[in-house]
Parts: structure tokens; sequence; C-alpha cells
């Protein structure tokens, strides 16, 4: 309802047949395919084990899979590990521990978001232009965390902590944000809050968020479109309407001779 | 389960517990044994003797009434070389801190360049520690003269063995949630050690530092045996003189200065720590 019209058919992300295994023997992504689009809030929801983060760090290229193409922006970023730099500058990254810089400031770890804009040689005095100070105040006006910029990060309560990191996201003006269970440490009524900061920032300003979850509840009452996922597998697209006990259960617990079956 | 495959369970189970334990006697008897030939040995080979050390006591007593009473005019000659104990290992410690920034990071396995340059790091660094401050001395002694200089240079080398081996073992357990964290953001490798890495070693560094700064006084006082500055000579030219009164006073100012600059070191590292 309240998307922007225009932007939300273009395609953001494409993802064809991709797969990782770890060690050649942990099948984690079994063939992904999947298509998202500009300012999309799509929730991957599945079981802890199901592939959801492995497949969030091989978009931003933390992992490297093992087959398949990923396109941003129809730009293909899989295979060439030349502009690896601007890649993960472009893609936001949340985690589930927040993984702020504890002994800095606020303010230093939300500047840390634009690192990637910046040379290494410039960055050995600890300095940034005035201009990325500016856009940091702004990502953490936006989370309304401006008001804590100078107290050091490891003071703040988790929902702070994690609501910096959305700025610290932010501050990298990336076109994607990938969120690996951002909200499984916090308490409900926290977590509901960072859901809604998630789910803002794609309405405002167009970015599209990947969020994975694996708590049905928050899906149903936060995502536009949810993937379900199980064993490295996609078993379920489409909307939270949708998700009805058999899709659930289709996630959740697979029947042990079909996994059997698959092994093979 | 039916009652009867229980209790073979469980008998199962009890003599499987006392195969284990019976495994384990042996093997600490075996252990121990090999434990006191090899301390038997030992003692044998340096000649350990409690006889020895009672036939030496008059001998010891003899040395300590000579050093009786300290003469304490001394130590106002003592405070110039006192003040060069403390500036050389200051000096010392300061070079072996700049060092080990470099150092620590080419031989933590997360932050080297290269698999190579971390091992030969670590080889540099373990031959740095194995070399005692004396012998450091000795060889910078011939190389850059008599005096102090020597002596900083002698503590430079040691500590930074020692200082950039715990720093680059803290390196290598740093959190790495924060470290992924940078380089999600496309930070580069250089910016990731920078505001990822160098933030979480920065408090067990400087604690270190400090505790070193306290051992490198402790070694600076003996440097001047070899001829490197400080109490050390007062030490051993009074020792040579047979002025074993001024001896006395001097053994009294390297125990005070060692006392002094534990007491400021500690309270430094609660402080950072
Ligand atoms: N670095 C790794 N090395 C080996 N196995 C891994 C690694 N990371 C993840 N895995 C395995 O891959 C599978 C999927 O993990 P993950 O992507 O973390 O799932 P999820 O985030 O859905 O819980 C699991 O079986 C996990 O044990
Ligand atoms: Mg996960």
């Amino acid at each position: 309802m309240l998307m922007p019209n225009a932007q939300n058919t273009t395609t953001m992300l494409s993802v064809r047949g991709l797969t990782k295994s770890y060690g050649g023997t942990i099948h984690a992504l079994r063939g992904i395919d999947m298509e998202v689009k500009k300012g999309e809030f799509l929730v991957i929801l599945g079981p802890s084990g199901a592939g959801k983060s492995t497949l969030l760090r091989c978009l931003n290229r933390l992992v490297e899979p093992t087959e398949g193409q990923i396109f941003h922006n129809d730009v293909q970023i899989t295979g060439n590990r030349r502009n690896l730099r601007a890649v993960r500058r472009d893609f936001g990254m949340v985690f589930q521990q927040f993984n702020l810089v504890r002994r800095l400031s606020v303010l230093t770890n939300v500047l840390t978001g634009r690192l990637a804009y910046r040379s290494s040689w410039r960055s050995l005095f600890y300095n940034f232009p005035q201009e990325d100070k500016r856009i940091a105040i702004e990502c953490l006006a936006r989370v309304n965390m401006d008001h804590k910029a100078f107290q050091r990060a490891d003071t703040l309560s988790g929902g702070e902590q994690q609501r910096v990191a959305i700025a610290r996201a932010l501050a990298q003006q990336p076109t994607v944000i990938l969120a690996d269970e951002p909200v499984a440490s916090l308490d409900p009524k926290i977590a509901r809050q960072v859901l809604t900061y998630l789910r803002e920032v794609a309405h405002e300003l167009g970015i599209t968020v990947l969020c994975n979850l694996h708590q049905v509840e928050y899906t149903r009452e936060y995502a536009e479109r949810i993937v379900g996922m199980s064993k490295g597998r996609i078993v379920f697209d489409g909307t939270g309407a949708e998700l009805t006990d058999d899709v659930i259960h289709r996630i959740y617990y697979r029947d042990p001779d079909e996994e059997t079956a698959e092994e093979k | 389960m039916t009652a009867v495959s229980f209790e073979t369970a469980v008998s199962a189970g009890l003599a499987r517990e006392a195969q284990v334990r019976h495994r384990r006697y042996i093997k600490q008897a075996v252990w121990g044994a090999i434990a006191i030939a090899v301390l038997w040995y030992a003692a044998h080979q340096i000649k350990f003797s409690p006889y020895a050390v009672a036939a030496g006591v008059p001998f010891m007593w003899d040395f300590l009434t000579r050093l009786f009473p300290p003469d304490l005019s001394y130590m106002s000659v003592l405070g110039s070389a006192t003040i060069e104990t403390i500036q050389i290992a200051i000096w010392g410690t300061l070079l072996a801190i700049i060092l080990s920034i470099p150092f620590s990071l080419l031989g933590a396995r997360n932050t080297t360049p290269h698999i190579i340059v971390f091992h030969a790091t670590r080889v540099f660094l373990n031959a740095l520690r194995a070399i005692n401050e004396l012998v450091f001395a000795l060889i910078f002694v011939s190389a850059v003269g008599l005096g102090p200089f020597a002596g900083v240079l002698a503590i430079a080398l040691h500590a930074t063995g020692m200082l950039a081996k715990f720093v680059a073992e803290e390196i290598e357990s740093v959190d790495k949630g924060q470290i992924e964290a940078q380089l999600s953001t496309g930070a580069s490798r250089m910016q990731v050690i920078l505001f990822g890495v160098i933030p979480q070693v920065i408090p067990s560094f400087v604690g270190y530092s400090i505790y070193r700064l306290d051992v490198s006084i402790r070694s600076a006082t003996v440097l001047g045996l070899v001829g490197a500055g400080g109490l050390g000579f007062s030490l051993i030219q009074t020792m040579k003189l047979f002025k074993y009164h001024q001896t006395a006073t001097c053994i009294l100012v390297i125990f005070l200065l060692v006392l002094v600059s534990d007491w400021i070191c500690g309270k430094l590292r609660r402080k950072v720590i």
C-alpha cells in the first residue's frame, strides 16, 4: 500500500541455480532460484540450518557460492573478485549479534559504513570527511539514535545496538539490506520496533530488504512476500495469506524419507 | 524396553565404567613413574645436594655479615644510576611498543599478508624471546660501546619479541563478528584492521605494555653487569672493589625500585583494563 509504484516492477536481484557446499559434504544450498524487486521487503523463513545465512552471505560475497549466478541490477556479481568492495558496499548487512565494534562510539560505528567510499590511506588517521559525518548523523536520526552518537557502542541496550547497526548499513547508501535474524536476540517489543524500522527503510528509501527469520509469527506480521526455505531449497514463495499451516509444516518438518531420497 | 534388557544395559554400563577407570589408573601410574625417573636423573645431573647447601651456610653467613650494614651515604651517589636504569627501561619498552605494532600484525594468522610471512615473523619473534636481555646486552656493548644505549637496545629487542607475540595472539582471538561486519561494508583489509581489529586489542596491548615496562625495569637493574649501564654497573663495581657495604646499598636500592615499579605499574594496569 505504501510502496512507490514505478520502481516496484524493476528487478533488483536475480539468483540462478545457486548452490553452496562446505567441504564438498555439507550442502547448505541446493539450487536456489529467485527474483527480488526493488524496494521489496522480503522475509526468508526457515528453521535453523535451512541455509538462510549462507544465502545472504553469498549475496554480498562474504561466502563464495559453489555454483550459480547472482545478478544485481542486471549485472552479474558472481565469479569476479575484482570489484568485491564495490559489490559489498551496495549491500548493507545487519546481524543477529549486531556486531558493532564495542569499544568505538556509536557515530564511529556508523561512519565505518562509509569506509568503502574512502581510501585506506585517509582512514589511517581515523578521520572522515565532513560529508560522511553528515550522512552518518542523518542515518542515526532515521533510527532515532542520534542522541546517543558519542556514547560507546557497548553501553547501549540490544535494541539500541541493532538500530545503530541499521544506521551503519544505511550509511553505506546501499541498494539492498541483508538482515540475518536481526531480532533473534531481542525481546518481542524491541523486536517489533526493529522490524518496523527495517520495513520503513524499504518503503521510504526504496531499499530492497531481505530479512531472515525463523519465527512464523513475526513473518506473518511484517512480510510482504515470504520465501520459505528448508534444507537448502526454496519450498514456498508467496504472501502472508498463503502461508497456511500446511505450508509451515512443509518448511519446518520435512518428511525424513524424502530427505534420504535427496541425498542420493 | 523390558525390565530384563534394561538390567543388562545397566550392568553393561557399569562394567564399561570399571574398565575405563582401570585403564585410567594404569595410565596415571605409567606417567607418574616416567616423571619420577626424569626428575631423579635431572637431580643427579645437576648435582642436587642438600649437603652442599648446609656446608655453604658459613660462607653465606660470612658474605652477609660483610654486606652489613649497608652504607646509606652511598645512596646519594646511586641516584643518577637509578634514574639511568629507569630511562633505559622506558626507552627500551617504548621502542618495543613501536616495533611490536607491525610485527604483531604480520605475526597473526588473520592479519598477515601471507602465511609464509606469518611463520617467518613467529620464528623471528621466538628468537628475540629466546635470547635473554643480558646476552643481547653483551652483543650491543661490543657493537655500540659500553653504556646505557646498549642496554636500551637489548631491552627493546627482547621486549619486542615478548610484546609482539602476545599481541599477535590477542589479534587472533578478536571477535569475528565485528570483523565480518566491517568486511560486509566493503572496507579494505587495512580499514578492517584499523576499525575492527585495533579497537579490540588496544586494552590488552596497553595493559601488557605497562607490565613489560615493569619487567624491563627489573631487567635494566642487572644490565650493568655486562657494562650496559644502570644500577647493575654500580653493583659489579663495588663488588670488584670489595666495598661490600656499598654493594648492600645497591641491592637495597634495586629492591626498592622494583617494589615501587611494581606498585605503580600495577595501579596503571588496573586503570586501563
Ligand atoms: N562455515 C561453515 N562451514 C561448514 N558448514 C557450515 C558453515 N556455515 C554453515 N554451515 C552449514 O550449512 C548449513 C546451513 O547453515 P546456515 O546457512 O547457517 O543456516 P541457517 O542460517 O538457516 O540456520 C548448516 O548445516 C550449517 O551447519
Ligand atoms: Mg543463520
